[in-house]
């Protein structure tokens, strides 16, 4: 059998001996005793053997290989379930340190068929759920339909996330850099931004890419001066779609480390109220970048609230106190950050992120914007990576704003974070 | 050992004789070697045009976690390993002319749906 298989490889593989058949004459100078002929075929045999070995090395197969160059070491063993953890400790400055399970994200995964998928995303926040406010959260993040009709044009439906910001549609905790996600992607962003809808995504060739959804409106009762959007959406919880909200993203990924996108969001968000009515506009721009042990992103997002007088004074009519909501919001970041042992099995990083953000940047005529309420951060910190879905950090926070009045609190934050 | 010589030489010959023809085939076909990086949740390049009847080796390689690739509507499936340890390799013969997409076959994250591509083989 094998001499058969030799016998049919070197039939595809001797062609070019022929061009290459070596000079009958010469005889092997080792062993001037063989015959000529016999040296001739053991060096065809040889060549055979070793066209043998590169035809086996560079036959196309319609059924390719998988060939890592280390299986076991490489591949995860991944059960039907994927997910991530965050497990954080903080220690704000002045007060007691906190441990807290922050995140335990299990993400399911079925296709139907080639063209039609289901994604979803369950949360658990704080690590315990009751009726009491202080209690965590059960959140349904991502739970949606795909049809896939061909790259430029797929629709989705279900509970998807808003595409607006970096930290939204990626947020692993080894996809980025500090415990907490960055202020900007907290309260002028409200990540983890989901709500119900449909849409539309795919690529447009040229290393574009975009998607657009309509979705249930943010609801103008929960932005506040403090934290801004970040409790302002629905959630899915019988969101309320008298008026939706439209949203939409761009990116170019088409040079290798590179990651630019613009985001925004539209929507009416008064539906609780009978008289009067508010909306919300966000503009986002990101930008990511590595290359070798360097690697740098930056985010700016502003926040438009039309109507916010009339706002402030139906919700100060409702709660009777003013709520003080701006009518613009408006944060940005820059983060570089050092990988000083890239590709290495073991990792590390370093990283300072600075953060400006303002959740009163404009207020409503004849209203002073509060100036604790206009911080800046400054965040140093390092990651350790044992293993590419697993990361250790740690980042030490400071906190300021332009307030004389009110002091903020630096903080020690210690995280343990995988992906499985 | 004589006839054995003979049957040994004959053999050969017959292989080179009978097979002169095999090598116009395949030396017909480009051989393209084409390094594409996986990361959440892109590849890079995103957008492969080959022409038809070359042979496509896919070198993959990850910035992050792992990821699948998969050329959609064939058997065609590798897992590239995780970033720092080495790459996959996949080899994909470009017969018919058309667009074939490719994808991420392992869930990778929150935005793993969005990680597509497309192989387009020009006559």
């Amino acid at each position: 059998m094998r001499t058969l298989t030799t016998f049919s490889i070197a039939m595809l593989v001797a062609g070019p001996l022929v061009a290459q058949t070596p000079n009958p004459s010469a005889a092997d100078p080792q062993n001037p005793e063989k015959a000529p002929a016999e040296t001739r075929i053991e060096e065809l045999e040889r060549r055979v053997r070793e066209l043998e070995s590169r035809l086996l090395e560079q036959t196309p197969s319609a059924i390719p290989p998988s060939t890592p160059s280390d299986e076991r070491s490489t591949v995860s063993q991944t059960g039907p379930l994927s997910g991530y953890m965050d497990f954080h400790l903080n220690r704000p400055e002045r007060e007691d340190p906190q441990l807290d399970f922050h995140r335990f994200v299990l993400l399911f995964n079925h296709s139907f068929s080639d063209r039609l998928r289901f994604v979803g995303e369950l949360e658990l926040e704080h690590g315990f759920v009751s009726g009491l406010e202080a209690s965590g959260e059960v959140e349904l993040e991502q739970a949606y339909l795909d049809f896939r009709l061909k790259p430029e044009l797929n629709f989705r439906a279900g509970m998807l996330l808003a595409p607006v910001g970096i930290i939204n549609e990626r947020h692993e905790p080894p996809t980025f850099n500090g415990v907490e996600r960055p202020f900007v992607d907290t309260f002028i962003i409200p990540t983890t931004w989901f709500d119900a809808g449909a849409g539309i995504y795919g690529t447009v060739g040229n290393g574009w890419q975009y998607r657009a959804y309509v979705m249930a409106p943010l609801d103008a009762t929960k932005i506040t001066a403090d934290e801004g959007l970040h409790e302002a959406s629905q959630k899915g919880f019988a969101s309320n779609v008298r008026n939706v909200a439209g949203t939409g993203r761009l990116e170019y990924v088409g040079l290798p480390g590179l990651n630019i996108g613009a985001s925004f969001w539209q929507g009416k968000t008064g539906f609780n109220f009978r008289r009067g009515e508010s909306r919300v506009g966000v503009t986002e721009f990101d930008g990511r970048y590595h290359t070798g042990c360097f690697a740098v992103r930056g985010e700016f997002a502003q926040v438009f609230i039309d109507g916010a007088e009339d706002l402030n004074d139906l919700l100060q009519r409702t709660a009777g106190v003013n709520p003080n909501i701006a009518s613009q919001m408006r944060g940005f970041y820059v983060e570089p950050s050092l990988r000083p042992l890239p590709r290495l099995k073991y990792d590390v990083a370093a990283f300072v992120r600075y953060e400006n953000f303002d959740t009163q940047f404009r207020m409503p005529e004849g209203v002073l914007p509060l100036k604790q309420f206009d911080r800046t951060a400054w965040v140093f910190g390092a990651s350790y990576f044992p293993d590419p879905d697993v990361v250790l950090k740690i980042d030490y926070t400071i906190v300021r704003n332009q307030s004389s009045l009110f002091g903020s609190a630096d903080s020690l934050n210690i995280g343990l974070g995988w992906w499985f | 050992m004589m006839g054995n010589t003979f049957f040994r030489g004959a053999s050969l010959l017959c292989a080179v004789l009978l097979v002169m023809v095999a090598p116009l085939s395949s030396s017909s076909q480009d051989r393209k070697v084409i390094r594409v990086t996986a990361e959440r949740f892109t590849f890079t390049p995103s957008h492969i045009k080959v022409k038809r009847g070359t042979v496509v080796e896919f070198r993959l390689r990850s910035e992050d976690t792992n990821h699948g690739f998969r050329i959609v509507g064939s058997d065609a499936n590798v897992i590239i390993p995780k970033r720092g340890r080495g790459e996959a390799t996949l080899t994909f013969l470009a017969e018919t002319p058309g667009r074939y997409t490719f994808e991420c076959s392992k869930m990778c994250g929150a935005g793993h749906g969005f990680m597509r591509g497309l192989i387009t083989v020009d006559e």
